[in-house]
């Protein structure tokens, strides 16, 4: 592997230092785990002059429930995510932290550097999308709120600018009789990137479905989320007849494409079994 | 500007200026400091500045596990980690444990299971076994399974370090 490219390296120790580092600096890039930067940088993937640490500052590392919302703080690794009850309420977050990677990376990388990697396999989008979670993006003078799935502009294209960070991610705090669950298919069980993954979110009122939340990783240019799948389900028992007529329409929304990793064609078949997986993983849980 | 390297499409070539900085960290136990520059990984400060040579250079991506060490207690791979990341940090390699007795018990249970082969994924293999064993001292075996799922062995098979593993925990804490 090639070495690391010359960089200039800065560690400020508030945020607000950050975002000036950021606003003012030429070509400067954020760093926290580095589980992706740094191997995008050795293979001339990415090339900034500067990296600006985050893990030097506090007031990014917490995980908290206030104001109706979870809420992640950018350097929360995946580890610390797995390990904290709040994140165990969001059951298809819990299923991606904990088995992302390998416990070196869990140890290392974060949520919101996966989201901002963009990958269209980025285990804990989908989990994200339809638990309808947001994240807050930070500039020296402004602050927005976006959807997670807007973040996604396209495979490893985000929609920041070069001075905006990811301060935090807030997951609406789930409600009483809702599930979730996230399913993936790899090339082996260990460490390896999804073939197609599926994530569901369910609200449940006596065996009938009040609200779904379907998406989908590795089958499009970005995670996709289907709309139109969870109007189906919505309103209707959860029977296995309609969860199956629901899972099986799954086929008309994704895109896959053929590469190493599987054929298109495999990856549309799997999308309404990985579907039926988690829509009967996620009722488990209720029980 | 959409693209995640917005800010970096093109580098200028640097002038030859000499990027170097100290870094003071704790390793395995003793403070210590070493001169290097912010582009130089935590693996290769260690081997090639501290002359740590336990640690071994792999893949150099993460993938593979053979850099693995204890950063703060928590298992890494030091090859995607920059040394100034260090700064201030615990940093542990199985040197740092020769005397622990869990790490004992561990490397014993390895040699009498044929665990070990050539030796290149043995240091890493041992610093996740440790880390996984002092977390959890019965582990199931999809449970060490998955606390070596960042551990490349290409001898072994995986099934001898398994059971080297399961071994220890029995040695260790019997139930």
């Amino acid at each position: 592997m090639n070495p690391i490219p010359k960089i200039q390296y800065h560690a400020p120790i508030t945020l607000a230092g950050a975002l000036q580092l950021l606003e003012e600096l030429d070509k400067a890039k954020p760093i926290i785990g580095g589980t992706d930067l740094l191997i995008a940088m050795r293979q001339a993937a990415c090339t900034p002059s500067h990296l600006v640490d985050l893990n030097r500052i506090p007031e990014l590392n917490y995980i908290t429930e206030e104001e109706g919302y979870i809420k992640i703080g950018a350097t929360v690794t995946h580890s610390q995510a797995a390990s904290n009850p709040l994140i165990k309420g969001v059951p298809a977050l819990y299923d991606a932290v904990s088995r992302i990677g390998s416990p070196q990376i869990r140890n290392r990388g974060t949520l919101t550097g996966n989201i901002v990697n963009a990958s269209p396999a980025a285990d804990t989008a989908c989990p994200l999308i339809v638990h309808d979670a947001e994240i807050v993006i930070k500039s020296i003078d402004d602050t927005n709120i976006i959807p997670v799935e807007d973040l996604f502009e396209g495979p490893k294209i985000n929609c920041l600018e070069p001075s905006e960070l990811i301060t935090e991610i807030r997951i609406p705090t789930p409600v009483e009789n809702s599930t979730s669950a996230y399913k993936r298919i790899g090339r082996r069980q260990a460490f390896t990137l999804s073939v197609v993954s599926a994530a569901a979110y369910l609200q449940v009122e006596e065996n009938t479905c009040v609200e779904a939340g379907f998406a989908f990783g590795s089958v499009a240019m970005t995670p996709l989320r289907v709309p139109e799948v969870e109007e189906m389900l919505k309103g209707k028992e959860l029977t296995e007849e309609n969860i199956k007529e629901a899972s099986e329409a799954v086929r008309e929304y994704v895109q896959p494409i053929t590469d190493v990793r599987g054929t298109a064609e495999y990856r549309k078949d799997m999308c309404p079994v990985l579907m039926r997986r988690a829509i009967n993983e996620s009722l488990g849980r209720m029980r | 500007m959409p693209s995640l390297d917005a800010a970096c499409d093109k580098r200028e070539p640097w002038e030859d200026e000499v990027n170097t900085m100290k870094i003071s960290f704790e390793l395995n136990g003793k403070e210590v400091e070493a001169e290097t520059t912010a582009y130089t990984s935590l693996l290769d400060m260690l081997r090639d500045e501290l002359d740590v040579k336990s640690v071994k250079k792999g893949c150099e991506s993460g993938e593979c596990g053979a850099c693995t060490v204890l950063v703060d207690g928590l298992p890494m791979t030091s090859c995607i980690i920059l040394a100034p990341q260090a700064e201030g940090r615990h940093i542990t390699t199985i040197e740092g444990l020769e005397h622990n007795p869990l790490m004992i018990d561990l490397r014993q249970s390895f040699i009498e299971n044929g665990a070990i082969q050539c030796g290149f994924c043995t240091p890493g293999m041992l610093i996740s076994s440790y880390a996984l064993l002092r977390d959890n001292p019965h582990p199931t075996p999809e449970e060490v399974k998955i606390g070596i799922e960042g551990n490349i062995c290409r001898c072994t098979g995986f099934t001898k370090i398994i059971e080297a593993v399961l071994d220890a925990a029995e040695r260790i804490a019997p139930e």
